[in-house]
Parts: C-alpha cells; sequence; structure tokens
C-alpha cells in the first residue's frame, strides 16, 4: 500500500495542473475566507468559516482528486496493471488514495490553525477533529462512488460537480441559516449534519452529547457512499 | 519450423512435468446474455509453454482474465497453483503477467514503473538487472509517457518476469516490437522456460505459436475447436504439394486443383507417398516441376478451416 501511495506522491507533485486546481485553488479560496473572518462571521458564525474551509478543501482538493485519480489509473489501465500484483483491491485503493488524504488533512490543519490564530481557536477541539474526520470521510465515500459513473479524468470534470457545488451550497446555508428551519431537511442533506458539527465544535454552546448525535448522518452518507461505490465501481474501462 | 521432436528434447530437458499448474474445468463465463467461454476444459503442465489462440471474440480474453484472477467465472472451476486465482496474496507471488496494453502511469519513470509493480509482486529482484534484461537501461530515468509503443511492451515484459516467476502470462508480448526486440524477448523467455518458468501465450503471429508452443488451445466460439502439439492440430489437414505444370505436360497421376496462383495443388494425407508418385510421374514424362513445393500444413491452414 505505501509503495503505491508513495508513487502516488511522486505524480500528484509531478502534475501541475492537478496540484494547481485540487491543492491551491482550494488553499488560496481558504486564505480568503480566513483575512475576510470579521465579514463571514457576521454573516454566519467563525464555525461557518471553520466549516465552508473545511468543505473547500474536501470538495475541491479530495474529493474531485479521489474522481480524478481512480479515473485516470482506470482509464490507462494502471488499476489493472495494480490488480495484477500481490496486492488486495482495498491496499490499492488506500494507496491510491492516501497521499491526497494527507495532504487534505494537512491543508485543513493549516487552515483551521490560521484562523484560530487571527480569530480565536475553537471551543472543543477533540469535536472539531471528529467533524473534520467525519467530512473528509464521507467526501472520499462519495468520490469513490462518483469515480463508478466516471469514465475519464475529463468526465470527472462534470461527474464532480454535482456534489461539490452541492455540499459547498448546503454549508453555506446550514452555515449561514442555522438549522432552527427545516432542521431534518439541512441535517440529512450531505455536509448539512458535519457543517452544524463543525460550528458547534468551533462556536461552542451546545452539548457535546448532543453534537455527537450529528455524526450519524455524516456516517449514514458514508455508508451510502460506500455501498454506491461498491455497486458503481469497475476496475476496467467500459467496454 | 523447429522440428517437433527437437521441442519435445528441449521440453525434457527443461524438466516440463505433467504436474498441471493451471487447471480449468468446465468453465463458463457470460456477460449479460452473452456467453463467452463455454464449458471449457484444459490444463497447462509445469514447465510448458501452451498457446491459447483463437479468432476474434472466441473467448480466449475471457478465458485468460479468468485464469490471471482478474475476473471470477459464472461456472466452473479454475485452479492456479492448486488455489482460486483470486487469492491474490498466495498465487500472484508465484506468476508474471504481461497485459495485452501496458497499464502503466504516464508520469512515472521506467525505474520507479518497475520498482512499483516489483516491489508489488512480492518477489525479489534487482531492477537493474531486470532493466537490462529488456534493454531499458538507456531509458531508465525516462517517463512511460515519452516511451515509444515498442519500449512500453518491453517495460511490461519487464515487471512480468521480475523475479523470475514460475508461471508468466504474456498477452500478445511481440505486437509493436521490431524483430532484434523480437528475438531478444523470445531469448529471455528460452532463459525462464531453462529455470522452469511455465509461460502461457497468447498471440496473433500464429508462427510464433507454432515454433515455439508445446501445446495449442485454439479457441473458437467460446470453446476448444482443437487443442494438442502443433503436430496433433496439422495432421487434421492434409499435407500440401504445389508446383507449376508446363504447358501441354501430360496428365497427372494425382488429383489436383489449380490455386490461385496459377499453380497445381495436391492435397494429401500420404505426403511421402505421393511426392514418390509424381517424382517418378515426373522422371519418367521429362517434366519439370517448377517451383515444387511441399510439406504439411501450417498452423495458420488450421486456423483457417475454423471458418471454411
Amino acid at each position: 500500500m505505501f509503495s503505491i501511495a508513495f508513487s502516488e506522491l511522486i505524480q500528484l507533485f509531478r502534475n501541475r495542473l492537478v496540484l494547481i486546481t485540487s491543492f491551491v485553488i482550494p488553499v488560496v479560496v481558504s486564505a480568503y475566507f480566513v483575512r475576510q473572518h470579521e465579514t463571514f462571521a457576521d454573516l454566519g458564525s467563525l464555525g461557518y468559516i471553520a466549516a465552508i474551509v473545511l468543505f473547500t478543501v474536501a470538495a475541491f482538493g479530495l474529493y474531485t482528486t479521489t474522481v480524478t485519480t481512480l479515473a485516470s489509473r482506470r482509464q490507462n489501465l494502471f488499476l489493472k496493471r495494480l490488480r495484477s500484483t500481490a496486492i488486495g483491491d482495498s491496499g490499492i485503493v488506500a494507496g491510491l488514495l492516501l497521499p491526497a488524504t494527507v495532504v487534505a488533512v494537512v491543508q485543513v490543519v493549516a487552515i483551521l490553525t490560521a484562523l484560530a490564530m487571527v480569530a480565536g481557536g475553537p471551543a472543543n477541539v477533540p469535536l472539531l477533529v471528529v467533524a473534520v474526520l467525519a467530512s473528509l470521510a464521507m467526501m472520499i465515500g462519495l468520490g469513490l462512488a462518483t469515480a463508478g459513473l466516471t469514465n475519464s479524468p475529463e468526465h470527472a470534470q462534470v461527474t464532480t460537480l454535482p456534489v461539490t457545488l452541492g455540499v459547498i451550497a448546503v454549508t453555506s446555508w446550514v452555515g449561514i441559516s442555522g438549522t432552527e428551519n427545516l432542521t431534518v431537511l439541512k441535517r440529512l442533506l450531505p455536509g448539512g449534519s458535519a457543517t452544524e458539527l463543525a460550528m458547534n465544535a468551533w462556536n461552542g454552546g451546545v452539548a457535546v452529547t448532543d453534537s455527537l448525535r450529528l455524526l450519524a448522518p455524516t456516517l449514514g452518507w458514508v455508508i451510502v457512499a460506500v455501498v454506491l461505490a461498491s455497486r458503481l465501481f469497475s476496475w476496467e474501462p467500459r467496454r | 519450423m523447429t522440428p517437433l521432436n527437437d521441442r519435445r528434447d528441449r521440453c525434457c530437458h527443461w524438466g516440463m512435468s505433467t504436474t498441471p499448474v493451471i487447471e480449468v474445468e468446465r468453465l463458463n463465463v457470460k456477460y449479460g446474455d452473452f456467453h463467452a467461454v463455454k464449458d471449457l476444459s484444459f490444463e497447462v503442465r509445469r514447465g510448458e509453454l501452451y498457446a491459447l489462440l483463437g479468432t476474434n471474440g472466441a473467448g480466449k480474453t475471457s478465458t485468460l482474465e479468468t485464469i490471471e484472477g482478474h475476473r471470477r467465472p459464472s461456472s466452473g472451476t479454475v485452479r492456479v497453483f492448486g488455489r482460486s486465482p483470486v487469492e491474490r496474496d498466495v498465487v500472484r507471488p508465484r506468476m508474471g503477467v504481461m497485459l495485452q496494453e501496458s497499464g502503466f502511469s504516464p508520469d512515472l519513470t521506467v525505474r520507479e514503473s518497475v520498482r512499483l509493480i516489483g516491489r508489488l509482486t512480492r518477489r525479489t529482484d534487482d531492477v537493474d538487472r531486470v532493466l537490462d534484461l529488456v534493454d531499458l537501461t538507456s531509458r531508465a530515468g525516462r517517463k512511460v509517457a515519452q516511451l515509444s509503443g515498442g519500449e512500453k511492451r518491453r517495460l511490461d515484459f519487464a515487471t512480468a518476469v521480475y523475479g523470475t516467476p514460475e508461471l508468466i502470462f504474456l498477452d500478445e508480448p511481440t505486437t509493436g516490437l521490431d524483430i532484434q526486440s523480437r528475438d531478444h524477448l523470445w531469448a529471455t523467455v528460452d532463459r525462464l522456460r531453462e529455470n522452469g518458468s511455465t509461460i502461457v501465450l497468447t498471440t496473433h503471429y500464429l508462427e510464433e505459436a507454432q515454433q515455439r508452443a508445446d501445446r495449442i488451445g485454439l479457441m473458437h466460439d467460446g470453446t476448444f475447436y482443437r487443442e494438442g502439439t502443433v503436430s496433433e492440430l496439422t495432421r487434421t489437414l492434409p499435407a500440401v504439394i504445389r508446383f507449376a505444370l508446363p504447358p501441354a505436360a501430360p496428365a497427372l497421376p494425382l488429383h489436383y486443383v489449380m490455386d490461385g496462383d496459377g499453380k497445381v495443388a495436391i492435397e494429401t494425407f500420404g505426403l511421402q507417398k505421393d511426392l514418390h508418385t509424381l517424382l517418378s510421374w515426373a522422371q519418367e514424362h521429362a517434366v519439370e516441376l517448377r517451383d515444387l513445393e511441399a510439406g504439411a500444413t501450417r498452423l495458420d491452414n488450421v486456423f483457417r478451416s475454423i471458418s471454411s
């Protein structure tokens, strides 16, 4: 697995286009949110900024990279090549996605640290860690499922749009308007409960047990995404 | 063409045995309503070079991919080294696979690609030795995207033979290779066989299969049309005597047809006897048999007989 991960890391840094679209742009956008934190805090809260930067990295960085990587490796038969070796399927997927996941974690940690330094830290760091990990897991799962519908890296530019724009929209909707109205709908939408969890962790004022209940919809999306992926994902290009 | 007895001697010297490395029993592969492989059964013995040939759409790729463990059979059993080929951690360290298409990441270098796939096979070898084996040392630092088609095939071959596996699948190994690279590849295959490796080959170059295969499985419409040694396959069709006759030659003593080149073609299952009859007749009538050719039928004629 680590051999694959290392080779993916090499490829990631050799492919400038992927590096810029998936890793530089989310950081730049997030930096803008942090710099304008007073404006966005007035619009929602500091927790909203934490949630929006989290999902900017998770959606534009991790999710799109997951889909593009898997579609690309499948299209050029690299997945089939890897399956000709002794490593199992889960090891292949883990190896392919590990570098993008680690980079996303580093990005989120760096950006949230910057936000804490300029605007004040989160109320509950462990809860924020849970929110970040759950959100990233959900986006990886959705990426695996979307990769099942994606024929090529070019096709990924289209297939990733609904989820990418969707979770950013949900995050902004929940972050700005809260969940007092349409509570169930907002929490069940992908990214809705994770946004509320991240906001609770940053802003405080909500019991930890109440916040942890918000994990259920997010983990539910992980399960749905993995089930979809297991049905949709193919290791070879469609004939 | 290598005489059969020579090949048999070579087989025995190289340690071919009757122990099956691959056992396929009543294999069926279906894609929806399409029945790609139908009740196929065969064995590949340790140390032999087995060629799986067939017409387009005959089912050889589905068969090969099932044996390699890339897909599961719809029904029937496939055993490789006595295990299911989908047990990758057990079977794959003992087998190398040269895919029909390369399947390498274009952004990795040749050396990185061999090192990566080599490690993942869990066999041990020296990357430089393997690169030297396939004459890619000078390309070691180049990205795969910069390689020619032939160089990519050699890279594919390098990963298949990394660590000298016991069983090697070669899927169209010489497609896109120049003649020198072909000779080099076959020389390497010969050395692998001396080392006891078993080879499963698919190729569209029938002369390669005819020269090198110990046995051939000739597939058509999802199952075997014929299976056996080259001799066994070709003896089912008549040998051919072909020559040009001068004008006004007396009547021939044997039944014949005129082929497309205006030559006389005599098909026979008794080549030596009929050739003797023909030569005696020519001697007696002082007739010159120009461009005389006589020989057992070739594998491509067996192939053509499938569709006739």
